[in-house]
């Protein structure tokens, strides 16, 4: 089981902030890594785009860990949906090679809603 | 004119968005993935799945990667590339070996020299299969088709809740585009993001 969440609880941050809290793993069984990445991804009418902005790896971990982050968030993209496609960020856990993942949407702008550009 | 209404999603949310649309699986009729990779060993490790556009030969390309034994080596050749056989070369791995599965998606964009480099440079790979709209160049795997009910059939895992309201006009769409469910989908996007009904004209 994966488990991820922010210190605070929040999922909005401004460019420049800190985003900062914990990732937890219990794994059944040994595993190759575990990493925790921020990125951007798009979705809507055309190919998927994605942004990795950092990746924090953990060889070899145990079969249960967590792990700490604070990962600065850059200063763009933003958030936002257009009428072709959406721009979202987040961060996840994934454990490596079986890629089981768990993933926290955050929203990253000036405001704590996305750009609505339509 | 006949209008579907239906709220107005963002991209992401939109039921015919491209990660949902490329969620769906292949529609098997009769043979399934395995009983497929079986019959590529029968016609010696080369084939070509074969259908127009948007007939469901990336998907099923897909599908076939997650099954075959070996390391698969995705290719995909797209268009409007000046010279799709360097694309397409520079996507093989150095040195191509036995274990590899050469999988190419848009082979007919390579031209008959790209081909020809393609069939020499994959040739100690076990398997080479590529999608095609016309037979010709390797075995046929399979022949990919679309009809009216296997829109209908996409559509209402889409939107199920909508589907006695989008299924009166899906034949009509499917008509105006040949059959192309991809670019059937990609109308139903339009709706969904509230730019236009069903059948604009």
């Amino acid at each position: 089981m994966l488990t991820l969440h922010t210190t605070d609880g929040g999922t909005w941050f401004k460019p420049g902030e800190l985003v900062e809290g914990r990732a937890s793993w219990h794994l059944e069984e040994e595993t190759e890594a575990v990493e925790v990445r921020l990125f951007w991804y798009t979705s809507g009418k055309g190919s998927q785009d994605v942004g990795i902005v950092r990746v924090l790896r953990t060889d070899s971990p145990d079969t249960s860990g967590h792990r700490d982050f604070s990962i600065r968030v850059p200063e763009g993209p933003y958030s936002f949906s257009g009428k072709l496609i959406t721009l979202a960020w987040a961060i996840e856990i994934v454990a490596l090679p079986s890629g089981e993942t768990e993933r926290l949407d955050l929203r990253i702008g000036p405001q704590p809603v996305e750009v609505d550009l339509t | 004119m006949s209008q579907v209404a239906v709220a107005r999603h963002r991209p992401a949310d939109n039921p015919f968005a491209s990660h949902r649309v490329e969620g769906l699986s292949f529609r098997h009729e009769g043979a399934t993935p395995h009983d497929l990779c079986q019959r590529l060993q029968r016609l010696g490790g080369r084939a070509a799945i074969i259908g127009p556009e948007g007939s469901g030969k990336t998907t099923l390309l897909e599908e076939l990667a997650l099954v075959v034994p070996g390391d698969p080596v995705r290719m995909r050749i797209g268009g409007g590339c000046h010279h799709p056989w360097r694309t397409a070369l520079a996507q093989l791995p150095k040195p191509v070996t036995a274990n590899h599965v050469v999988l190419v998606d848009g082979a007919e964009q390579l031209g008959p020299l790209g081909w020809r480099l393609l069939l020499l440079t994959s040739r100690p790979a076990q398997c080479l299969v590529a999608t095609l709209h016309r037979p010709g160049l390797l075995p046929t795997l399979i022949e990919c088709h679309t009809n009216h009910g296997l829109l209908c059939d996409l559509v209402s895992e889409l939107v199920p809740a909508d589907e006695k309201a989008l299924s009166p006009g899906l034949e009509e769409l499917f008509e105006r585009h040949h059959g192309n469910i991809r670019l059937c989908f990609r109308d139903l996007y339009d709706v969904y993001a509230g730019r236009t009904g069903l059948y604009p004209r």
